[in-house]
Formats: C-alpha cells, structure tokens, sequence
C-alpha cells in the first residue's frame, strides 16, 4: 500500500529537502518505518521511546489526527507531518 | 461607541459592507486587541487592526528594530534602527491612523506580568518567536478567558489557529509541550520575507471576525500554509480531555514560567537540544566553560566519529563510571539517534546530576543537520 507523506519543514534536512516522499504501509507505524529505512534518523525525530508521538508533533492522516501508531494508513492516503513551530 | 464624521470618512468601505457596517465598525472601535511580538506576523497584523480602526491596540516587545529585521517586519524603517521597537510601532500606528489608541508595552512577558498586561485587553495576537512565550500567552488566555489568535513560521511554512476559551481547543490541545531547545527558530532556520505577511495578515482578519461577529473563526481547525507549492491545508483539531490547562483536571491553574514548569516535571528535568542549538552553544562558548560532553555510544561506534572533545562513557559502564562526570556545567549526552542518551540524562538525574541536556536525534540529526562529512556508525 503506497502513500504520500507530507514532512514538515523542520524535517526537511532528514529528506534532502523533500516536502513530501512516498511511502508503504497499512499502518502509521510501518509508514514510519519504511521512511526510516530511507532517511536514518527521521523516526525519532516524531516518536519518542515509549513509542508515542512526541508532544510537539501532530500526524494527520488525511485530515484526522492520528492518535497512536496503530492508525490505519490506505493507499492514497496522505499522512502529514507537522511540527510546532516558534517563529514569529 | 457611535462613530464621528471623521471616523465616518476613514471607515467608508468598511461600512459599504452590509456584514460590518455601523455597528460592525463601532465594535472595532471599542475593541481592545493586544498583539505579543511586533515582529514578522505582529507587523502586518497590527497595521492592518490599526487601518481597520480597532480602538485600542498594545504592542508588547522588548526588542530593538536591527536591520536584519527589515527584510520582513514591514513595521519598522531604515530610519528606526535601535529603536525600541514597542516604541517605533506606535509612532508608525499612529501616523496610520490618529483616531486610535496604539500603547506600546517594551517589556518582556513573564508569568509575573502576563495576567495583569493581558486583563486590560478583550482578545489577543500572538505573533512571539518563543514557543515558552506561547505556552505561557496560551495559559493566561485560557485561564483569563481571552480569545488567541495565534500563528508562526519557518522557512517557507506557516501555521494558524484561533483558539476560543470554551468553544474549542487550546494551544495545548494541539501541541501539549514543546520547548525551545527542540525546534529551531528563524534566526536558526532562516525565512521567506513575505511568508509572514500572509500569516499576519491572516491573524488580523480573524481578529477583525471574532469583534465584529462575522463569519466562522478558524476554531477547532489548523491552517497550514505551504508558500513553495502555495498550498493552504486544514486539519482538524480536538480539545484534549487531558489537557494541562484547558482540560478536565488541569494542573496548570497560574501562568507559569516554561523553565519552571521543567524544574518541577521531573520528566523534564532533562533539557533537550537540537544539533543546531548544540552547534550554537558549542561556538559561543569560551573554552573553559563549554558544557562537558558524553558519547554514550559503544566504543566502535565512537571509533567510527564522535564529536571534538566528547568522552566515551558506554551505556554499558555509566553506572559504575558516573562519578566521572562532572557535576556542573551541564553534561550533553549523545548517541547515534537520542534513545540511549535519554536514557542516560535519567540515570544521571538520579545521580544527582541537576541539568543534564539530552542530544535530540543523536548523530544522526548531527550528520544530517550540522555537518555531513561525520560518519556515523
């Protein structure tokens, strides 16, 4: 199952400057690993290790807030990325 | 508040609106709207509430205007370098439009001053570049009852939301804790010059909404703008039962001061710093006082590449080598992605060790962020 993740502008350094990347999967969770796999690092960055989503990211699914990595992902799907951000 | 012949004049087009109008413009008048940050967002936001004859207007910034400013803070001119920049934004409010009141506030806000500055206002614009200074406006809006409308930038993104006390969530609601150290800023980053007059602009027009009663606010729904591919995108926002301060059993009850609030989680006892942040504190400074580093790594793993002056103390052997860090100055303690030097700044804390500071995303985020040439293992 293959779909578009939007990554967030503070991340972009982990996708050699990609917005948005391709991805495979039926869940948050083996999205997460399969861009894992392809940018070292990047993972951590959104979930911390406990497994949760770190407090100052948010991942949508579509437009719905993923709760857990357990989301369930459809092809098609968009996941969003998205961090706090601090600039004013 | 009736209008005057003059205001009548000014306001012509505002009042040829049937969804404004008189009545729209006399709520405009008596509005008090408080803008934190005269900066990037603030800029746009408080020229456009001062044209729109919102009535009173505060600017709160302790900052002066510097040149690196004016390629975004459309606020402020050549001529107003080193001016305060509270000061210099009333001057320019002023000219605008005299039939306001504009009151500069250069101070910086704090847990002390925050409910007594924002008591005097009916809604407030944020448009800081601190996230503590988010948390704590976020706080008192919530627990004052104020109306926010708050939004922020990097690079060529931007986010908004309007976030009204009872009728949707809050701040802490989409993001429950961020701090500094973890998320670079723009000084750091960098950003488009025009990104924030969108943003801005933005917050002035839900502003200009929720006075006058008009259209649907941007509540329970986040906003991102993507300048690169011009994409708007919405998501949809949920208040949080566990919300610290807005939710069922809060335990935020006073504004308080970010670094106070970690003193007290002992979860957040560890600060957390990004590679850039590191790279940053590395470089400014002196050699003597250059916070101790601790590569947590494997030995193999250090061997591979570890940074200038970091010692390795692995994992395996920091509970019986933990008297070997020194207990002052902050140790940072670094692996390959974060996990394991999480880890270490816990067991440190209770090893007494008061501040230890955690590498967030290791190596790795340094290889990727700071310097590309370091080979990680």
């Amino acid at each position: 199952m293959s779909c578009t993740v939007r990554i967030a502008s503070p991340l972009h350094s982990y996708t050699a400057g990609a917005s948005r990347v391709e991805a495979h999967g039926t869940t948050l969770a083996q999205v997460l690993s399969d861009l894992e796999q392809r940018f070292p690092g990047i993972r951590f960055r959104m979930i911390d290790e406990q497994d949760r989503i770190r407090p100052h990211m948010r991942l949508f699914i579509n437009t719905e807030a993923a709760r857990d990595l357990a989301a369930p992902v459809r092809g098609g799907d968009t996941v969003h990325v998205i961090c706090a951000l601090s600039g004013g | 508040m009736t209008l005057t012949a003059a205001e009548r004049a000014r306001y012509q087009r505002h009042l040829s609106l049937q969804e404004i109008g008189a009545a729209g413009q006399e709520k405009l008048k008596a509005a008090r709207v408080l803008i934190v940050g005269a900066g990037g967002l603030g800029s746009p936001a408080a020229l456009y509430l001062a044209a729109a004859g919102c009535g009173t207007l505060g600017l709160v910034d302790f900052d002066r205007v510097d040149v690196s400013n004016l390629q975004r803070q459309v606020l402020f001119d050549s001529a107003g370098l080193e001016q305060l920049k509270a000061e210099a934004g009333r001057a320019r409010l002023a000219a605008l439009n005299p039939e306001i009141r504009v009151i500069a506030h250069a101070l910086e806000l704090k847990a002390a001053n925050v409910r007594a500055l924002l008591a005097d206002y009916d809604l407030i614009v944020d448009g800081s570049d601190r996230l503590s200074t988010r948390y704590l406006v976020n706080d008192a809006c919530v627990l004052l009852e104020r109306p926010l409308i708050s939004a922020a930038i990097h690079r060529f993104e931007g986010q908004l939301m309007t976030y009204v006390p009872g009728r949707g969530p809050c701040y802490r609601c989409l993001f429950p804790q961020a701090s500094d150290g973890v998320v670079a800023n723009c000084a750091e980053a960098g950003v488009l010059g025009v990104l924030p007059g969108v943003l801005g602009t933005l917050e002035a027009t839900e502003a200009i909404k929720l006075i006058t009663g008009v259209g649907t606010p941007l509540v329970g729904r986040l906003l991102t703008y993507d300048a690169l591919e011009l994409r708007f995108q919405e998501f949809r926002v949920e208040r949080r039962r566990d919300c610290a301060v807005c939710g069922e059993a809060p335990t935020i009850t006073e504004p308080r001061d970010q670094e106070a609030q970690s003193a007290r989680a002992p979860q957040d006892g560890v600060r957390r710093l990004t590679p850039q942040a590191l790279r940053a504190l590395l470089a400014s400074a002196a050699p003597a006082r250059a916070p101790p580093l601790i590569d947590v790594r494997e030995r193999w793993e250090y061997d591979t590449g570890h940074l200038p002056d970091a010692v390795n103390i692995p994992m395996s052997e920091l509970p019986r080598r933990i008297a070997e860090i020194p207990r002052a100055g902050e140790p940072v303690f670094i692996c390959r992605s974060g996990g394991r030097s999480l880890r270490a700044c816990t067991m440190a804390l209770a090893a007494g060790i008061a501040s230890p500071v955690n590498l967030e995303g290791g190596m790795l985020a340094w290889a990727v962020e700071v310097d590309p040439t370091m080979p990680v293992a």
